[in-house]
């Protein structure tokens, strides 16, 4: 749930909300790249009564992408190609007491019909794709994550898993790699994922890549003397991920680099120095809100930022990047904004979930149960 | 069919069942977090949210009760925050408690509420009680600050309600342009004020379009279909009027659905099944008058003045109305209740 809430638009609209997006090589099958796609937060509710919405396109896209340049400008190079996976769900249909939701996944290679819930999922040709309701794999103390922001400083650890037992909607597509861009093509891929209405009007509604983007780096407006009371980040999940428009640049680039500053500055001494023009040296990397999985090395759990620390260091990666579901993404982001790995590692003394995520298919852990029936509440019949 | 109509049509939203699962998904878990004591400030202040948006769909005056009660609770465990004020004047607010929802508001942003969101919640409540060049400061100030859909819609609704339909009409367009979502709320609601302003203009025919796209969009939307079938029987179908307020005032603990069909069945000769509902719909009002005069005054004194049968009693209620609320609406319906008594 690192995005959830990410902006007041998705705050209104919790259909629309993605909380996380999770891409790596299957740990059973190396040669496939599993992605993850979840959405609609904070839903400690029985599984079948959450249903993702008839009218939203849940995409996750996908592209070619290789490293463009390494040292402190490193950045990525992002191929034309796309190759989609765009769910769209039916309005559900009652079976005896409860109701059934079906859904389409329209891929590269064709349609695939797929009965939310249903475990095994659907498969195709090289392609496997799951829908339903899940335990949220991500795990955070809220009040540490917020602390540093209300409180300008590290918190203490309490350790707290805010979101323990939470659920979300998910989307799980396991896809052979060579059938996306070809056996010849590079082994890096680019992965995004977005909502979007699905009608005759089209307009994307969510958008996210890499986690807490959104809520740790771009919410808080105390540090960014050029928009002070702008939420950027409706205006940001709107964008194309893979091709920012110039309008709006620079009121993204503002916000990164002062609040990048900021978490920089946390532990008291400056481990990315600004350019002469107040530019971080992660903001332009960052903006580059997306994914990157190397495909030919194996699944690792901790790849995470591996790709772009060592691109930052000048030295060819060693992992398969991307995000693995238990990972603790947490730590490790803040680790790198706070002290780029020269200091302790910065913990919300939360490593896990009750219930990690599995190495098979679908990898998510089963939703929360159905939670005991409430008392009336405060003495007032429901 | 109106231009403005296709184009409201053409904006998809989720279906009505998904998004009514959903919403009961959404209130039972932050029910579920309230009860065991792990609700933030602001997940209480979304679950009065909620609770209100589902009474006002469904017309279930349980919930509006329920969710005053959990405001009110609410604000008895945290008395210092702003937002339980906030709660509790949208609750106050939703039960016609017009001062009490504007106390609120200034206790609330004194204790640190946002400007916006307070001026937002003001703004209805001046509107309601017919302080409309005040309101109308606030609205426009609020699109001043940030022209998105929520802003536009609620001056569109003020411009609705003083009767202005053609700044109404253009700014209702605007605020569709505005829509970024699929969740079906907000634009059946907007549909049906829209429905609500033609009705009150005197034209039925648009009236009945607008509130029949509010039903379209959300079938589970009550007072959509409730006003659905009266627009439809002054436009001659008493027969589908009929099989519509027979379901909603059977399913429904707002007695108004009760009294508008006894007045239908009164019209269309079929006097005993008229009593029946008129009984109903009499023994309902006397409950809640009694509980919450200010909210259902205004109602009251409509079924009073007509199917109950009781002018004088219509007249009194009317008086109170007016004094909740001096607006021209207000005022027609007074004058409708004493024009309903029979002379000296």
């Amino acid at each position: 749930m690192s995005d959830h809430g990410a902006g007041p638009r998705s705050i209104a609209n919790p259909e629309i909300d993605i909380t996380d997006v999770f891409a790596f090589p299957s740990p059973e099958h190396p040669s496939h790249l599993v992605l993850v796609m979840n959405t609609y937060p904070f839903k400690e509710i029985e599984a079948t009564r959450l249903f993702f919405s008839d009218a939203i396109d849940y995409r996750i896209r996908v592209h070619p992408v290789r490293v463009a340049s390494t040292g402190p400008s490193a950045a990525f190079a992002v191929g034309e190609e796309e190759r989609a996976f765009s769910f769209i769900f039916d309005v559900p249909q009652k079976s005896g007491d409860s109701l059934l939701q079906s859904g389409t996944c329209h891929g590269p290679a064709g349609k695939i019909s797929v009965h939310v819930g249903d475990e095994a999922g659907a498969h195709s040709e090289g392609l496997h794709v799951f829908a339903g309701c899940r335990l949220d794999p991500f795990f955070i103390d809220q009040g540490f994550s917020g602390g540093i922001r209300l409180q300008r400083r590290i918190p203490e650890v309490r350790g707290v898993n805010s979101l323990e037992g939470q659920n979300v909607l998910s989307i799980a597509v396991e896809v052979e790699h060579s059938t996306l861009f070809g056996a010849d093509a590079g082994p890096l891929v680019a992965v995004l994922a977005e909502t979007a209405t699905n009608g005759s009007l089209r307009a994307r509604l969510d958008r996210v890549g890499r986690p807490e983007i959104k809520n740790f780096i771009m919410m808080d407006k105390a540090s960014d003397a050029v928009n002070r009371d702008l939420d950027v980040r409706d205006l940001y999940s709107e964008e194309d991920g893979f091709k920012l428009r110039p309008d709006y640049l620079g009121a993204y680039r503002a916000r990164l680099n002062a609040n990048l500053a900021f978490y920089d500055n946390l532990d008291g001494k400056t481990d990315w120095p600004l350019d002469a023009k107040g530019t971080h040296p992660l903001t332009e990397l960052l903006l580059a809100d997306f994914l990157v999985v190397d495909m030919s090395k194996p699944f690792n759990e901790d790849g995470y930022l591996e790709i772009e620390r060592a691109m930052l260091r000048g030295e060819p990666h060693r992992t398969c990047g991307g995000r693995w579901l238990n990972h603790d993404m947490v730590d490790s982001l803040l680790t790198f904004l706070i002290n780029n790995g020269n200091g302790p590692r910065i913990s919300d003394g939360v490593d896990g979930t009750a219930v990690p995520a599995s190495r098979k298919f679908p990898y998510l852990s089963r939703p929360t149960p159905m939670p005991p029936k409430l008392e009336p509440f405060v003495g007032i019949p429901t | 069919m109106t231009r403005a109509l296709s184009a409201a049509r053409m904006i998809r939203t989720t279906n009505g069942t998904i998004a009514f699962a959903n919403l009961a998904a959404q209130i039972d878990g932050l029910e579920l977090h309230a009860a065991s004591g792990r609700l933030t400030c602001r997940s209480w202040a979304e679950l009065v949210d909620l609770l209100i948006l589902r009474a006002h769909v469904l017309g279930r005056i349980g919930d509006y009760e329920r969710t005053l009660a959990l405001a009110e609770l609410r604000l008895r465990e945290a008395p210092a925050e702003g937002l339980s004020f906030l709660s509790l004047a949208r609750a106050h607010g939703s039960l016609h408690l017009f001062k009490e929802a504007l106390s609120d508001l200034d206790v609330a942003e004194r204790l640190g509420i946002e400007n916006a969101e307070v001026q937002a919640e003001r703004a209805a409540v001046l509107q309601a009680v017919g302080r409309y060049d005040e309101a109308l400061v606030l609205r426009r100030e609020a699109v001043e600050r940030r022209a998105d859909f929520e802003s536009i819609a609620g001056l569109a609704a003020l411009h609705a309600e003083r009767g202005e339909t053609a700044e109404a009409e253009s700014l209702f367009d605007e605020s569709y342009v505005r829509f970024r979502g699929v969740s079906p709320f907000p634009l059946a609601q907007l549909e049906f004020q829209r429905g609500h302003m033609w009705w009150g203009a005197g034209h039925p025919l648009q009236a009945r379009d607008w509130f029949d796209a509010a039903w379209r969009r959300l079938p589970a939307y009550a007072q959509a279909e409730g006003h659905l079938a009266e627009a439809e029987a002054e436009l001659g179908d008493r027969e589908g009027a009929i099989v519509r307020l027979r379901r909603l005032a059977g399913e429904s603990d707002d007695p108004d659905y009760a009294a508008q069909l006894a007045r239908i069945l009164d019209e269309h000769g079929n006097a005993a099944e008229a009593d029946r509902w008129r009984a109903r719909a009499e023994k309902r009002y006397n409950e809640l008058v009694s509980r919450h005069p200010a909210a259902f005054a205004d109602h009251a004194a409509e079924f009073w003045s007509s199917a109950g049968r009781d002018p004088q009693r219509g007249v009194r209620l009317a008086k109170l109305n007016l004094e909740v609320r001096d607006t021209p609406r207000a005022r027609t319906l007074l004058s409708r209740a004493i024009a309903a008594c029979p002379a000296p």
